[in-house]
């Protein structure tokens, strides 16, 4: 009777220690930074969405000023209309290709924007225009913006892939969230391609 | 036999359990992995921090003082920075780093800005928080340090940039104080639609809610109102890269 009594105490002890060590662990940890991930690429879009609303009104002053920069603009408005037009897959985060083409679209209408305001250097005219400094200083911060919530968006992704990859956060979702995948993330360099220092 | 058996099993699932629990508690203590190097702030030991030493003490005094008046009347934390450099971080991002660190404004509604003067880089910039976007707008911002800072800045005279640009930022956002010699040129362009501005609102209550999660997490740094009898702290805020940056 004693003898059979340990052995089955022992269990429910060790179960329970189990259950605690389970515990100590964050169980939800994989879920919660996947949520984090979401809101700070939804930032990120947002960003990216509330440049590309500044472009028409950019392109439109500075024609007004500047005719004769036709290719110029008609680079940043096809860049634009390429960057907008580009469908997201809902699996975007997870999908290396589309990740890479949506960072690149991106990229080349920051660099039309970019090669854009080194043109407008050349009309005095138009860098006096109130209506264009306030569209300057909008894109400026815009593009400050976009780096934040992108720096933002590296940070939360390296604390989810470092969750998924490492233990004990790797055998909790292997267990807990099989479907949880390593998620894309910018490239630094990408970054410092995309947002040339210009000055005004 | 049983019993032995049992024993070794149970001593063997033991050691394991002990090795998972020892790992996860390694894995707390250890925290979140190394992320990219801060740089070293100064301390906020007011709503003015004068570490390049521009300001006289009267003008230190007086510029507190308004800071102190606006945030009892709006709850809205303006704080005023001068550092010896930037440890070379651009200033936009030394600015949102700053100010996500001291936490400046109200919890939730980011309602917080800093004015950030860099002697040494001859650059100063307005930062806004999340919750000012709409008032202080870029553009706004870019003229309060166009039209009230840089002309004295330019003449060497920092006080008086600082005093012209602090009382122009309070005066865009609503402060009913006296200033003389202050120029708001209001821009009839709108930084923010209502939709994007609420789109952003609750793009970002989504993204504090998943930062903290329901349960634990951190929490706020005491009562907001205990703050103005002695010392001064950030409320909480955070920034996202927002105002204008002006260089001379």
């Amino acid at each position: 009777m004693i003898r059979t009594f340990f052995p089955r105490a022992r269990q429910i002890f060790l179960i329970l220690f189990f259950a605690m060590g389970l515990a100590a662990c964050d169980i939800n940890a994989v879920p919660r930074y996947d949520e984090e991930t979401k809101a700070a690429w939804s930032e990120v879009l947002n960003q990216y969405q509330r440049r590309a609303d500044l472009v028409p009104n950019l392109v439109e002053t500075v024609a007004g000023f500047a005719r004769q920069e036709k290719e110029t603009l008609t680079a940043v408005v096809e860049a634009r209309s390429k960057a907008t037009q580009m469908q997201l897959p809902p699996d975007i985060l997870n999908n290396p290709e589309a990740f890479k083409q949506f960072q690149q679209s991106q990229a080349a209408l920051g660099g039309a924007l970019a090669r854009l305001l080194v043109v407008v250097e050349k009309y005095p005219e138009l860098k006096s225009n109130q209506n264009f400094l306030s569209l300057q200083s909008q894109l400026e911060g815009t593009e400050n913006r976009i780096s934040v919530a992108r720096r933002d968006y590296i940070l939360t992704v390296q604390k989810y892939n470092t969750e998924l990859r490492t233990i004990p956060g790797r055998w909790v979702a292997g267990v807990l969230y099989p479907e949880a995948e390593v998620k894309q993330t910018f490239d630094i360099a990408e970054q410092a391609k995309e947002a040339p220092k210009v000055k005004f | 036999m049983a019993a032995r058996y049992m024993r070794d099993w149970g001593s063997a699932a033991r050691a394991i359990c002990s090795l998972a629990l020892f790992l996860c508690a390694i894995h707390s203590v250890a925290g979140q992995p190394g992320f990219a190097a801060e740089p070293k702030f100064p301390q906020l030991s007011g709503r003015v921090v004068d570490e390049a030493a521009l300001l006289s003490a009267p003008a230190k005094e007086r510029i507190t003082g308004w800071l102190l008046e606006f945030e009892r009347a709006s709850k809205r934390q303006v704080v005023v920075v001068t550092v010896k450099d930037l440890q070379g971080y651009p200033i936009e991002d030394f600015g949102y780093r700053l100010g996500r660190a001291w936490g400046i404004g109200e919890k939730g509604r980011n309602t917080g800005a800093i004015l950030l003067v860099a002697p040494k880089e001859r650059e100063v910039r307005i930062e806004v928080g999340y919750g000012l976007e709409g008032e202080l707008t870029d553009a706004v911002s870019r003229a309060i340090i166009e039209q009230n800072i840089l002309p004295a800045f330019k003449q060497g005279n920092y006080e008086q940039g600082i005093i012209n640009g602090t009382a122009a930022i309070l005066k865009v956002l609503g402060w009913k104080g006296d200033a003389p010699g202050v120029i708001i040129t209001q821009e009839s362009q709108e930084d923010l639609s209502p939709l994007s501005l609420l789109i952003l609102i609750i793009l970002f209550v989504i993204f504090r809610f998943g930062r903290s999660g329901f349960f634990g997490g951190r929490h706020g740094r005491g009562v907001w109102g205990s703050r103005s009898r002695g010392g001064f702290s950030g409320g909480g805020g955070s920034f996202g890269g927002g105002g204008a940056t002006g260089r001379w």
